[in-house]
């Protein structure tokens, strides 16, 4: 809300800078954006102070809030304009009945206005500085008086307004077409005004188009209205949109101003538009009414809460000010009753928060937060982070939700949460791995130049079960392309290869507690023939391997890149057991190499060979494999280096030769491989 | 042979090895001379075998001339090799001279996210008081997110809150305060928690990301109170930015808190919003079965990208969901 600052004059004697003012209004909880000084052809010296009002405080959308709350601050005495009631000359034949969502109704008619008349030059002028667009006097007024009382006003065209006017929810279906040309169609959780044939406004919201106020309008029948919060909230922004009358009505209008709001706006519109006023005809459900509460403060416990030493004195003064009727109660008690314009009153804690920004919560003492002592636990996240950051890995952060294309591409086929209100299409998905976010970052940078990167990203993916049921995943996952290391002036480095990739996967899971198994996998996304799935129990926790080809040609890449994805939630970590004893005596090897089959795995070799080597095995490496000239084609050279260690005695000779007659007979047996000499 | 004729040999044989040694220039060559003279079948052995041609009492002293000989020529060998070798040595000092402003072989450079950064920081303060790091679910349902913390259904405080809703029924957590709930409702008071992590609000601008980061603080103990929120975050943002900062507290709305208060920091002449905090709301301790009589609390929460735009002087918001190598490296 933005208003002039000299509107507040109207209400108090204040005399204050208008920096002074906004810094008041901001210390107590209504953050005024910003101010900017003008010059009132009335008044002089003037500023337009802007409030950003925070959802609890709807009193406080009116000047006469604003002026309460500044009363309040310099102790200064709160007066209403002058307000006088106009007499009717005639009675108004309509009947107008409320209803419990709608509880108070007030209204009266006034014919034979004067349509060639003009807004009042002050009342221009301070919508003009409330950014109100002039429409007509009659309008004008009550919009004016939405912006002094708080109270939203309506004006009807009398003439149009056909029978009796009941305030009631609308049907199922039921239409209305409003001032500003959209039709709606309600249903009965909405509420509205209705002649006797239909409905002539979305009540507290906006008025209808068939009985607005025109050029031609000779008489107007004026609602001045209480509507409950909850007939009104959420109401407007369903159809998608709000008025300054909705905004207030759902934050709640003082349910006791309507009566003083359409005398304000009769003597207003007296002098402006003239005509004859009918009596005023009003319906009031009391018991719909919201109650006021009856509130105890506990002054000693509020002092301790907030560490202040406020007196009884000051705090029934505070609270007299706001309009509280305060009672002092036994020792240190308070009793205070919510008025009828604040709706945030209703527990002790509010009357605390009241006490705390009226004191200033600058002034409010200050301690020290004594700390326990907690063990801190071991974040392995951050264990990894560091990991992949020291092997020249950049950690990225991309959107949790991906676009539907991206989600066919690499989503793996799986059920995909989605976002059914989704800020563009590209961003509707929950991604169920990391993968289109790496590549497209990783697209990003490449046509920034970077044509070696090494990217990784932690965060949740999002998996939908049975429809409702969700869960998420914690996910490690990276890119690599390019060299193994930076080019140099000495040497120039080579273009990296699922096994540098499987040598990061294999660092990073060391950090947890394994056997890690890896398989061979059909992933769409990945080549077949240079992928692996990594497993854990059977289970499987993530993949590594090449983007398939055809999916680099769709990304207009030539070279490969390499990609892998490990779930963290079902990893334990590798907390370091007690130390082992390493062996005083020496190890032996024998280095041997064996052709065997192409399609043998390496896996399956070490396999063979650990469990024939014996019980001083100590380790195995491979140190070469070949392919090619001098081989036949179905056929590889495998080269290992077996060691043997005992922990009390040197091994001899002869216990290895024996190992390695064993070894050479069970690769024979099991794979049919030969030992080269 | 005689004994004279010996001891002419030996001192030719001594004073020729020795300049023989003395002119050699590699080990190559020193090895060769150190066998020619003391090898199997070198001059010293042919004459230690010709000592069967003296008469028996020379014998001795032939011997011991002998031996002196060898280990005269011992010592020339092993003077030999160290100075050669000290030769060696001189010239690869000379010779091994590198261009040492060339640069040396580094490996890539990785990096850590700025917000994985702040949010490291800003635990690491928390962690240090006592407060364990706790994370929740981002696709939360309406329970967690608003109802359980005293946010009705059509409150106006909703607005404020724009909400992604999912195919589920549930929504997109706004904020972290849903974590404040879940940790409440599985174990009792007191709690001292933080809880870092993304939220989601549709909203995309200039100063506005759909996605983006909080850290949520909670405290509820006996004796907790707003003189300590106000200690506590003072010492909090000192320690953040390095340096005393000047801050005020200033009353705002949030549904969960009560009283409730926005802290802005001074920068650059501002005022400048960066943490929401308050007393808890006796509603959403009593919604996680809180004592309220024996328990008070407090809590806070910050925008992560905020706090770090702030300390590392990032002017955009977007550059952190960009992820350009270039930014990134940066950290």
């Amino acid at each position: 809300m933005q208003f002039s600052k000299n509107w507040l004059k109207d209400f108090i004697d204040i005399d204050l800078s208008t920096e002074t003012i906004c810094s008041q209004l901001t210390m107590a909880g209504l953050e005024v954006d910003g101010y900017e000084d003008v010059t009132s052809k009335i008044t002089g010296k003037d500023s337009i102070i802007k409030l950003d009002i925070t959802p609890n405080r709807g009193d406080c959308f009116s000047i006469l809030g604003v002026a309460r709350e500044l009363s309040v601050i310099n102790n200064l005495k709160l007066s209403l304009p002058n307000i006088s009631s106009i007499d009717g000359s005639f009675r108004e034949e309509m009947k107008v009945k409320a209803c419990p969502e709608g509880p108070s109704y007030f209204g009266r008619t006034i014919r034979d206005i004067s349509v060639n008349s003009k807004t009042l030059p002050l009342i221009a002028e301070r919508l003009k500085f409330s950014d109100q667009k002039l429409i007509d006097p009659v309008v004008d007024i009550t919009n004016y008086i939405l912006l002094e009382l708080g109270q939203p006003l309506h004006a009807f065209d009398r003439d149009k307004l056909r029978g009796n006017i009941t305030v009631r929810t609308a049907f199922n279906e039921e239409k209305i077409k409003l001032l500003d040309d959209q039709e709606l169609v309600l249903d009965d959780s909405c509420l509205v005004i209705s002649d006797q044939e239909s409905a002539v406004a979305f009540a507290g919201i906006m008025g209808g188009k068939e009985s607005a106020v025109s050029a031609s309008t000779n008489s107007i029948f004026l609602e001045s209205a209480f509507f409950k919060p909850s007939a009104i909230r959420g109401k407007a922004r369903r159809y998608g949109f709000q008025t300054d009358a909705s905004l207030r009505f759902e934050r709640g209008v003082d349910y006791k101003i309507q009566e003083i709001a359409i005398d304000r706006a009769s003597i207003l519109l007296r002098d402006t538009v003239g005509g004859r006023f009918s009596e005023i005809t009003s319906s009031t459900l009391k018991n719909q009414l919201p109650k006021q509460k009856k509130i105890t403060l506990d002054l000693g416990r509020s002092n301790d809460l907030l560490g202040t030493k406020i007196s009884k004195q000051v705090a029934l003064r505070y609270f007299k000010g706001l309009g509280f009727a305060p009672e002092s109660l036994k020792k240190s008690s308070i009793c205070a009753i919510s008025p009828s314009w604040r709706y945030d009153l209703t527990i002790e804690a509010d009357l605390v928060e009241e006490l705390a920004r009226l004191e200033g919560y600058d002034s409010l003492p200050q301690l020290s937060l004594s700390p326990v002592y907690k063990k801190i636990k071991l974040n392995s996240q951050s264990h990894l982070s560091d990991l992949l950051s020291a092997k020249g890995f950049n950690e990225i952060i991309s959107y949790s939700f991906i676009s539907r294309e991206d989600h066919d591409l690499f989503g793996e086929g799986v059920a995909a949460l989605e976002v059914e209100n989704p800020i563009s299409q590209n961003m509707s998905v929950m991604r169920t791995n990391l993968v289109s976010g790496l590549v497209s970052t990783f697209l990003h940078n490449l046509n920034h130049g970077q044509d070696t990167q090494r990217l990784f990203e932690i965060g949740n993916t999002f998996f939908l079960k049975n429809t409702r049921e969700v869960y998420e995943k914690n996910t490690l996952a990276g890119l690599m392309n390019g060299k193994v290391n930076e080019d140099n002036w000495k040497e120039k480095s080579k273009d990296i290869s699922f096994y540098d990739l499987k040598g990061v996967v294999q660092d990073l899971l060391r950090e947890f507690k394994g056997p890690f198994i890896f398989e061979n996998c059909k992933i769409d996304f990945l080549h077949p023939g240079m992928s692996s799935l990594i497993k854990i129990n059977n289970k499987i926790i993530g993949f590594m391997g090449s983007l398939q080809p055809a999916y680099l040609d769709r990304l207009g890449l030539s070279k490969d890149i390499y990609i892998f994805s490990i779930e963290l939630n079902g990893l334990q970590k590798n907390t370091s057991s007690s130390y082992k004893e390493f062996s005083k005596f020496p190890s032996s090897s024998r280095d041997l190499s064996f052709l065997l089959n192409k399609s043998i795995a390496s896996s399956s070799i070490e396999n063979v060979i650990e469990s024939a080597a014996g019980k001083f095995f100590k380790d195995i490496e491979i140190f070469d494999v070949y392919e090619g000239k001098g081989i036949e084609e179905e056929k590889k050279s495998i080269a290992v280096s077996v060691s043997w260690q005992s922990t009390k005695q040197t091994l001899k000779d002869s216990d290895i030769d024996s190992a390695v007659e064993r070894i050479v007979n069970s690769m024979k047996k099991e794979l049919g491989g030969e030992l080269r000499v | 042979m005689n004994l004279d004729s010996l001891k002419k040999k030996i001192s030719d044989l001594a004073s020729n090895a020795k300049t023989e040694f003395g002119s050699a220039n590699d080990k190559l060559e020193v090895d060769n001379i150190y066998r020619s003279y003391l090898g199997k079948k070198g001059e010293v052995n042919i004459l230690l075998k010709s000592l069967g041609s003296l008469p028996q009492e020379k014998r001795k002293e032939a011997g011991k001339l002998l031996n002196n000989l060898k280990s005269d020529l011992e010592k020339t060998y092993a003077l030999t090799n160290s100075l050669l070798n000290d030769k060696a040595n001189l010239s690869r000092l000379e010779k091994d001279k590198l261009d040492i402003s060339l640069p040396g072989f580094s490996s890539r450079k990785g990096s850590i996210h700025p917000v994985t950064r702040t949010i490291r920081d800003v635990c690491d303060f928390f962690e240090q008081m006592g407060f364990d790091v706790e994370a929740g679910p981002e696709a939360e349902i309406d329970y967690y997110n608003f109802e359980a913390l005293n946010v009705p259904e059509d409150h106006p405080a909703k607005d404020m809150h724009d909400t992604f809703y999912l195919n589920n029924e549930g929504l997109l957590r706004t904020h972290t305060s849903p974590v404040q709930i879940r940790t409440m409702e599985k174990s009792e008071a007191p709690h001292r928690i933080i809880c870092p992590g993304k939220v989601y609000r549709k909203d995309s601008d200039l100063t506005h990301t759909p996605m983006f980061h909080q850290i949520e603080g909670l405290v509820v103990e006996e004796g907790a109170s707003f003189a300590q929120l106000k200690g506590l975050l003072n010492d909090f943002l000192t320690d953040f930015f390095g340096e005393e900062v000047e801050l005020r507290f200033r009353p705002s709305y949030f549904p969960f808190t009560e009283p409730s208060a926005e802290v802005d920091i001074r920068w650059k002449k501002n005022w400048l919003e960066v943490l929401g905090c308050g007393m808890v709301h006796p509603n959403v301790l009593k919604n996680v079965g809180v004592d309220t009589k024996k328990y008070s609390g407090f809590a806070f929460g910050l925008g992560v990208e905020r706090m770090a735009m702030l300390k590392y002087d990032i002017p955009d918001l977007r550059a952190f969901f960009e992820n350009d190598i270039r930014f990134l490296d940066q950290f």
